[in-house]
């Protein structure tokens, strides 16, 4: 123990001889971690919006469907079982929040233009706050319940077919038989959402109403639970097929949006090569650094060895020099990251790439994303790794010859 | 209330205008029949013209009732045996060249018939102006000799119609002179025009009409009738999609 203070000491008075040099080190150690955690969080608070808007816009962690319905959204492809029992399932089963909907595609026609939709048949009741709908986001009103006879569609979509709140539209799509099912739909509302596409995408009407347009009686096509936490998904899913039985399927959002899931999952292993990249470069100086400082005290060394320390005690002494150094490197760079994530919580505006960020799905404001994770990652992979690249000098140092040391001429 | 205006002033226009005001619905339903027939068959030809193209089709139509109509095209001859069948809301199309019926699916009903200015839902819904809509008389006025009604139409909320409203013109012999189509702005988007009348299968006829988008002046298609024959005796078999395949006329 008193050994090691001593070392500790020594190691300790080492680190300040050379100040220029432990000075530029240190600000090498603080640019380096505060650059792994500075950019992780910025990654993380990417993949968090893009999987946040994802999750959004499915909507929910864990969605039930007729299995044909996957690949075929067609009404028949009902889920068989009523929705008022999928109410008095769901409803008792304590789940954070779910919602039975009916997706079908549709086509809207305005005066002038006709586009292909995905018409959704909610209960806004049983939606509030789980889609990308944001109410203070709305010009007119959304829908005020399932049996809404409105329609709520997109700010750009309603640009692009030249119509307004107040004004008429014609929803087309088929029905249980196979036939056609139109009806006019006042327009009451338009909606803007953070991605055009969504804008461009989704249009919204009562549950009941379109149940009724399209003849299926007490029956939906889609059932949508939302979780707390879209990483662990896995007892949400369990639990909801608990609830539905077999005749349906119950697939997370990582299985409904592959994309979106392999982005995570891809983001998790960048955020480590990002680390290890930027200790790579590090990890030069700080070798470098050690080996100059080694070879500087070359004579010192062989003192030591020669007044009786021992060779474990040198390697010691080098190591604990250098991992003050990185102690000190990583208390300045946390620091700096914390200092500059901090102010950013409210979000960096990208709006003027938004477009070129909306094409892989993220929207156009970044907010970092400080996890504890990360930062215990970053900081130990430096720590670990510059241990291990400090071995070397260390042990050059502690097997030196006294004598050839002591003696050695610069 | 301007309706009522409108109508006030017509009425005190037209000092010879003396009785009651018919029902508006009826003179639509009227006209429907009148030009439908309980059944009929007619040999037309369709212009269908562009900026830098024209083309023209010429083909066999056979209607009966108010749902059922099959329409062959006769010429050209690269075009010739592709027919439309109607029943009710349902359409099909049939192609020789690929010797498949398609049912036209709710997607496609915007979409143009045969390449004209009617769309598919043009040809599948002409007698849906009857109940979905609410009609008024705007005026009646005397058009050589002959009493011509304007009707506006405007459709219902939940009718699944674009237009704002429809305002038709009608003779008091159940032509239909001009049908306008208006957005909710009340502006005119498109409209059909008779350009000829004539006596054709012992009643008058719109012999030719034209469909044209007011905002594209230089685009048009015209239907011409050459031969039609009302109330004469078709057989069901007739539409059915087994005739739509193989015609059997």
């Amino acid at each position: 123990m008193k050994t090691l203070a001593i070392l500790g000491k020594l190691a300790w008075r080492n680190l300040w001889r050379n100040r220029r040099r432990t000075f530029i080190m240190l600000a090498a150690v603080a640019i380096g971690i505060w650059a792994m955690i500075f950019m992780t969080a910025l990654t993380q608070g990417m993949v968090n919006e893009m999987v946040k808007d994802g999750v959004s816009a499915l909507p929910g962690y864990v969605q039930v469907h007729q299995p044909d319905y996957l690949d075929d959204p067609n009404i028949n492809n009902l889920i068989p079982t009523p929705d008022s029992e999928i109410a008095a399932r769901f409803g008792s089963a304590g789940l954070v929040q779910w919602a039975s909907r009916i997706k079908v595609p549709a086509v809207l026609s305005s005066e002038r233009e006709t586009r292909g939709v995905t018409l959704l048949g909610i209960d806004p009741g049983q939606e509030h706050g789980m889609t990308f709908i944001h109410e203070d986001n709305i010009d007119g009103r959304f829908l005020a319940d399932a049996a809404d006879d409105g329609i709520v569609i997109g700010r750009n979509l309603a640009k692009t077919l030249d119509t307004g709140v107040g004004k008429r539209v014609v929803i087309m799509s088929q029905d249980l038989a196979n036939n056609i099912a139109d009806r006019g739909f006042r327009v009451i509302g338009l909606f803007g959402a953070d991605m055009q596409s969504y804008e461009d995408t989704y249009v919204f009407v009562g549950k009941s109403t379109l149940q009724r347009l399209l003849d299926v009686g007490d029956r939906v096509t889609e059932i949508a639970v939302m979780g707390d936490d879209y990483r662990n998904v896995g007892p949400l899913v369990d639990k909801v097929k608990a609830l539905t039985g077999d005749n349906v399927v119950v697939q997370p959002w990582t299985e409904l949006d592959p994309y979106l899931g392999t982005m995570l999952k891809v983001m998790d292993g960048f955020v480590l090569v990002w680390v290890i990249v930027i200790f790579l470069a590090l990890s030069f100086g700080l070798v470098n650094t050690l080996v100059m400082a080694v070879f500087e005290r070359v004579r010192e060394i062989g003192l030591m060895l020669a007044l009786g320390m021992k060779p474990m005690s040198i390697l010691g002494q080098i190591l604990i020099e250098s991992m003050l150094l990185l102690l000190f490197g990583m208390l300045i760079g946390n620091g700096l990251a914390w200092l500059s994530i901090n102010p950013l919580q409210a979000g960096i505006d990208i709006s003027f790439v938004g477009q070129g960020m909306e094409m892989f799905g993220a929207s156009s404001v970044l907010i970092p994303q400080l996890r504890l994770q990360d930062v215990l990652l970053a900081n130990g992979v430096v720590l670990l790794l510059g241990f291990l690249a400090s071995l070397s000098p260390a042990w050059r140092a502690s097997r030196y010859q006294p004598i050839e040391a002591i003696t050695k001429v610069d | 209330m301007r309706t009522v205006c409108m109508l006030l002033i017509v009425a005190l226009s037209l000092p010879g205008f003396a009785f009651a005001d018919p029902d508006p619905r009826q003179i639509i339903r009227d006209t429907v029949d009148h030009w439908r027939g309980q059944s009929s068959y007619t040999e037309m030809t369709m212009v269908i013209h562009r900026p830098d193209w024209e083309r023209s089709m010429t083909m066999r139509g056979w209607t009966k009732g108010e749902d059922q109509s099959l329409v062959r095209v006769v010429a050209p001859q690269k075009d010739r045996g592709n027919a439309t069948l109607t029943d009710g809301n349902n359409m099909w199309s049939f192609s020789p060249k690929v010797n498949r019926v398609i049912k036209i699916p709710s997607s496609l009903m915007a979409q143009s018939w045969m390449g004209s200015d009617f769309s598919n839902k043009d040809i599948v819904k002409n007698d849906d102006i009857i109940d979905q809509y609410d009609h008024t008389l705007l005026s009646s006025e005397l058009v050589d000799g002959q009493i011509v009604y304007t009707i506006q139409s405007v459709p219902h909320d939940d009718a699944p119609v674009v237009w704002g409203k429809e305002v038709l013109k009608i003779r008091q012999d159940y032509v239909l002179l001009e049908q306008g189509f208006y957005d909710q702005d009340g502006k005119l988007v498109k409209k059909l025009e008779t350009l000829e009348i004539a006596d054709m299968g012992g009643r008058p006829t719109s012999k030719r009409q034209r469909m044209s988008e007011v905002e594209k002046a230089d685009e048009w298609t015209e239907i011409q009738l050459e031969v039609v024959r009302y109330d004469i005796d078709i057989s069901d078999s007739m539409f059915t999609l087994s005739n739509l395949r193989n015609p059997r006329d």
